[in-house]
């Protein structure tokens, strides 16, 4: 008896081709329920998941074009599931925000040309992000408008966000620039709505973390 | 001179649990080391990868077969012999784990302990020894095949609540002894009928987690009990408890138990004195914080910190995170193997 046949590459395969897997989302809501990893090796990312259902190639198709349309990532040409920046840098902690995003929406969804702008979380401001060029530095503006108690310590606090999501540096009075000082306008407009609270996106990302993990607290054997 | 394996990943794991010398010391999984990768990547999904028996062996198969470990375990949650005795069941989805329902438990007293006759044949027993007959038939003595059988602490949880069946060690702990007594034929009986379908060892979970009881509940309630396991079930035992644990290390010690598979709140190097050579020991890489959430290089650092300390069987300290990356596992055999090159290559 054999237990198991193999119909696709086996993990050490896909790490040696495809090297180390920088996000993994456990569950693909829109296509039977695959793991969809997002493999990195120089500079390439990969759309990968071990599910041989049939359709998975293409649906691993549709999210690797999100990461073009919605992150700003280029195709690489001949594959369906590869992408990369034009930067060469991984831009790590955003592009795991943009990886989710990418396999939770509609595959025809549009990336949006509108203003960089989203209401606050806490406040009735209005943020707003603008990109310049200013000595071939991409420079992005993060300002608000509307009323608040503290307008500027929610500003503060808004671009401390950006800066711990997008690894993104503070580079004047409200002016941030990604590591690379490039072009990433949809790497922005994806982080925006998680720089704005920070202390939420993070009990969110520790309850998603907690899924799946088997600890005295997830079993019920501890003092809550 | 380089190094060289000279045995099977069965006999180093054998050996290992007999306190006998090894060629390299073995990568152990008492728990489970299954993903929801290693799930698409055989086509055995979470829940039903806990209720058929072809899908957990296929499962626990990759365990050795993909990661490298040197055992497979294809009885992946704590939950089968509860489903079995009829506690309501949270089955979960593929990246969840099957738990119990305690809240709602099926019975208040010792007295209500009834072990149906054919408890055997439910699908979430036979799903265990199905799996673990299929391990044997593929891989013969390759490998190490780790059955499981939950401890009367932990089904107590389940069968009683955990609020319940604690106050009940305070205020009347007799009847708690009477409960455990009972309980413990589930034990056995699982135990017996998994070691008869080809298990190699058996994890012993029972959860006398440092978080709730103290080291003395572990002495008056559990102690003698488990001595007694390691003469009716004629296999070598893996005891499980989670958390903090080096209090008790010194009553687990005499139980006879081959090893004890402790948690990453304790120090290898604490847990190794406080055992004493008195028991083995298996784990203890830490789960939420570095197999989940760090990469290869953090995992290779816990590995020779448990090899540094004389850590007999390396492994995860618990059931893995479902979403862990496959890399970081795979890195526990190979950081063993290094370890051992340099020390005595």
């Amino acid at each position: 008896m054999t237990l198991i046949s193999y119909n696709g590459p086996r993990p050490k395969d896909v790490i040696a081709k495809y090297g180390r897997c920088l996000e993994l989302i456990p569950t693909d809501k829109r296509f039977n329920e695959i793991s969809v990893g997002l493999y990195v090796k120089n500079s390439v990312f990969t759309v990968w998941s071990f599910s041989t259902k049939p359709g998975v190639e293409k649906r691993i198709e549709e999210i690797r074009d999100l990461l073009v349309s919605l992150g700003g990532m280029s195709p690489i040409s001949g594959t369906y599931n590869q992408a990369k920046f034009d930067c060469g840098l991984i831009h790590n902690r955003p592009v795991r925000f943009l990886l989710s995003q990418a396999v939770g929406k509609d595959p025809e969804y549009a990336a949006s040309t509108a203003a960089m702008e989203i209401k606050d979380s806490k406040s009735d401001l209005l943020i707003k992000a603008e990109g310049f060029d200013r000595d071939n530095i991409r420079c992005y503006q993060i300002s608000t408008t509307g009323e608040a108690k503290n307008p500027a310590m929610r500003l503060r606090m808004i671009v401390a966000g950006f800066s711990k999501y997008g690894e993104m540096d503070k580079i004047g009075d409200q002016e941030i620039a990604f590591e690379c000082r490039s072009n990433h306008d949809g790497l922005l407009r994806i982080l925006l709505p998680y720089s704005r609270n920070v202390s939420s996106v993070e009990t969110m990302m520790q309850a998603e973390s907690m899924r799946g993990q088997m600890t005295t607290n997830t079993l019920g054997f501890s003092q809550t | 001179m380089t190094y060289q394996e000279t045995m099977s990943s069965k006999e180093r794991v054998m050996n290992a649990l007999a306190g006998k010398p090894v060629d390299r010391t073995p990568a152990v999984n008492p728990t489970n080391v299954a993903t929801v990768e290693l799930m698409d990547l055989v086509n055995a999904p979470f829940p039903y990868a806990c209720q058929d028996g072809e899908m957990a062996a296929r499962l626990a198969a990759t365990g050795y077969t993909e990661l490298g470990f040197d055992s497979v375990s294809p009885y992946f949650s704590i939950i089968q012999e509860s489903s079995a005795l009829g506690c309501e069941m949270q089955w979960e989805e593929k990246d969840n784990w099957p738990t119990v329902r305690m809240y709602n438990p099926i019975w208040k007293s010792a007295a209500d302990v009834k072990i149906p006759s054919d408890i055997l044949e439910h699908r979430d027993m036979k799903a265990i020894t199905d799996s673990i007959r299929m391990l044997k038939d593929e891989f013969g003595n390759e490998v190490a095949i780790i059955g499981k059988t939950m401890g009367p602490w932990t089904l107590a949880y389940h069968v009683f609540g955990v609020e319940s069946f604690l106050l009940g060690t305070v205020d009347n702990p007799e009847e708690t002894k009477r409960a455990l007594e009972k309980l413990k034929e589930i034990s056995v009986l699982f135990g017996q009928a998994q070691i008869d379908a080809g298990a190699d060892a058996l994890t012993f979970p029972d959860h006398a987690t440092g978080d709730l009881v103290s080291g003395a509940y572990y002495k008056d309630f559990l102690q003698e009990i488990h001595t007694e396991m390691v003469d009716v079930l004629d296999v070598p035992l893996i005891l499980h408890i989670c958390g903090k644990t080096v209090d008790r290390m010194p009553y687990i010690a005499k139980t006879g138990m081959a090893s004890f598979h402790f948690d990453s709140k304790n120090d290898p190097q604490e847990a190794m004195d406080a055992v004493d050579g008195g028991i083995t020991l298996v784990g203890n890489i830490n789960n939420p914080e570095t197999l989940y959430a760090r990469g290869p290089e953090e995992v290779r650092q816990e590995v020779y910190k448990c090899l540094e300390a004389g850590v007999q069987m390396i492994g995860p300290e618990c059931a893995i995170p479902l979403a862990t990356k496959i890399e970081n596992l795979m890195e526990i055999p190979l950081a063993i193997k290094d370890w051992t090159a340099e020390r005595h290559g």
